[in-house]
């Protein structure tokens, strides 16, 4: 089975995105409110995923959840770089492991502060 | 006949054990056997509890008819039937517990008057009147918060480690000093607490000034996301012939555990509620009580009531899993409480309906959610749109914040998301990490002023 992960977009996010041609891909949370990518997993691609961040969990709609928030981040930026959600911007952000579990180590006790 | 009015505190008067003529503070100060510094209570080495909360707490009314450091007969019959010696209802035991080695050294006896130092500096005292130990902590922790036999109505796993009311009582030292408390040198408060500091006396006179009969108090321990706002909105219909004249935010302030919101943030966070005319200023009102929380649910929502009817609110909001951690205690055992009762607990009827009880009315509440086919904010009883909900998790606010995700007006405010971008600048962190944990404990919430004896 298929397993998801979600990307919130902020406005600073969806200018970033700006004219890639994934803006149809964006869907809608909280009314409209909210703007998100949904990827859609292989299972081989979730798997590498759970075994690579110990704390990863799926949820009860099979969303990977619980991964470092330097993943997340992470994720985001091979999205914009590679204007795709299929499993090849996984693969770069796996390639990115361990300067997101470097900074994993830190989170719970530093997160940078957002600039707006 | 169908207006509510102010209530009057719980045990009849408010308790105001401060004193505030520096002269007196310094004669009494003089007059001490012996002098103790106060110290943190301590689970694996870290900060777990201050009783000067304790002693701030009920010195300024908010326990109020405690007056001290409880007596052993006293801590018996509320362990029996949540009951003080002079019947009134009260759930926890609260006392001045030191260890024998402390005992040796301060040399001190029943009659016999300690001064109490904090941050090195003269700020209460204690009259003892009573010597007595805590033979098993463990034991007595456990009868503070019931098991899953004596307590099956609400009480679902027994209580461990995980639970930090149960760890608090089982860390007690052995040796109780009994007695009043008195503050002999009163504390100033730190920045931004100092603004919203607003004991029962306090409280009283503010409502009266705006005209408040009627209000409705809100427990926090969280930075207000939108489904608080509209709980506080929509609970604040409750009244008697028209909607509570105010809502308060009552925010409990202590130990933090990691992963909390700053208290700073939680505090200056309610406040930009009003600030940004959600709930207007003339109608909302943020305040905070000084209390390690013990999370012991339908127990620590009668504390909850306690307090608030001590600073003369007619009403309070009572959630889900209310003060509550893991699942311990069954999700409504509050809304039991003050509903039908808890037999177990000593309340065969709701804490309204016993001698000596409570006349702060509860507002048992469900939940909020956001619908996007009813476009609002619904509440759980009323929407019908189960499929479509979108519910406010814990978990999924708490990841767009460290993510830094501004969030969207339906999750947040942005005047309430500032703040916490505020002293997540100042903390380097958006929530309570370790080295925050460790410092807020050291810095308290108060500074004391000098006092030369
Ligand atoms: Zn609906």
């Amino acid at each position: 089975m298929a397993k998801y992960m979600s990307v919130l977009l902020d406005d600073k996010r969806m200018e970033a995105i700006k004219g890639s041609g994934l803006e149809e891909k964006i869907d809608k949370m909280f009314g409209g409110a909210l703007n998100a990518f949904t990827l859609e997993l292989s299972d081989a691609k979730a798997k590498e995923v759970m075994d690579a961040f110990f704390t990863a969990r799926v949820d009860s709609r099979a969303f990977i959840t619980d991964v470092p928030i330097a993943f997340c981040r992470t994720l985001f930026e091979e999205i914009a770089k590679a204007k795709s959600l299929g499993d090849d911007v996984i693969d770069a952000v796996l390639a990115r492991v361990d300067e997101i579990k470097e900074a994993a180590d830190k989170e719970s006790e530093f997160l940078p502060v957002p600039e707006f | 006949m169908l207006r509510i009015d102010t209530p009057p505190p719980h045990g009849g008067r408010l308790e105001e054990r401060v004193v505030r003529d520096p002269e007196l503070g310094k004669k009494l100060a003089k007059s001490c056997a012996a002098t103790y510094d106060i110290k943190p209570t301590l689970s694996d080495g870290v900060p777990i509890r201050n009783v000067y909360r304790e002693i701030m707490s009920i010195c300024y009314g908010f326990f109020s008819p405690v007056e001290g450091s409880m007596k052993k007969a006293e801590v018996e019959r509320i362990l029996k039937e949540r009951r003080l010696l002079n019947n009134w209802i009260f759930p926890y035991p609260l006392v001045f517990d030191i260890t024998e080695e402390e005992l040796k050294d301060l040399g001190v006896t029943v009659g016999d008057r300690l001064l109490l130092r904090l941050k090195g500096k003269p700020f209460a005292m204690i009259d003892i009147e009573e010597i007595w130990r805590i033979d098993n902590a463990e034991k007595l922790a456990t009868k503070t918060f019931g098991t899953p036999e004596d307590n099956p109505e609400v009480v679902q796993e027994a209580f461990n480690a995980k639970m930090p009311g149960w760890v608090i009582y089982k860390s007690l030292n052995p040796v109780v000093l009994a007695g009043k408390y008195t503050i002999i040198n009163e504390p100033t408060f730190l920045k931004p607490f100092d603004r919203f500091w607003l004991p029962p006396v306090k409280s009283r006179e503010e409502y009266a000034r705006r005209g408040w009969k009627t209000v409705i108090n809100h427990q926090t321990r969280n930075v207000p996301h939108i489904g608080h706002e509209f709980l506080m909105k929509d609970a604040g219909f409750t009244g008697d012939i028209e909607p509570c004249h105010g809502i308060q935010v009552n925010a409990i302030i202590g130990v933090k555990r990691a992963g909390d919101y700053p208290d700073e943030a939680i505090i200056e966070g309610h406040e930009a509620v009003n600030l940004g005319g959600y709930i207007k200023p003339e109608r909302h009102i943020v305040t905070f009580t000084l209390w390690d929380m013990r999370y012991g649910n339908p127990l620590e929502s009668m504390l909850h009531g306690i307090i608030r009817q001590n600073m003369g609110c007619t009403h309070h909001m009572f959630g889900r899993d209310h003060a509550a951690v893991g699942e311990y205690y069954e999700m409504f055992a509050t809304q039991t409480l003050w509903s039908v009762g808890i037999p177990s607990f000593g309340f065969p009827a709701s804490v309204n309906d016993v001698p000596y009880g409570l006349l702060i009315r509860p507002q048992n509440m469900r939940e909020f959610w956001y619908c996007p086919v009813c476009n609002e904010i619904a509440y759980s009883e009323c929407c019908g749109h189960t499929k479509e909900k979108q519910k406010f998790s814990g978990s999924f606010v708490r990841g767009m914040v460290a993510e830094g995700i501004f969030p969207p007006k339906v999750i947040f405010r942005p005047e309430v998301y500032k703040v916490i971008v505020k002293w997540w600048k100042e903390f380097n962190y958006p929530f309570c990490n370790a080295k925050y944990v460790k410092e807020k404990e050291l810095r308290l919430e108060v500074d004391l002023p000098d006092m030369d004896i």
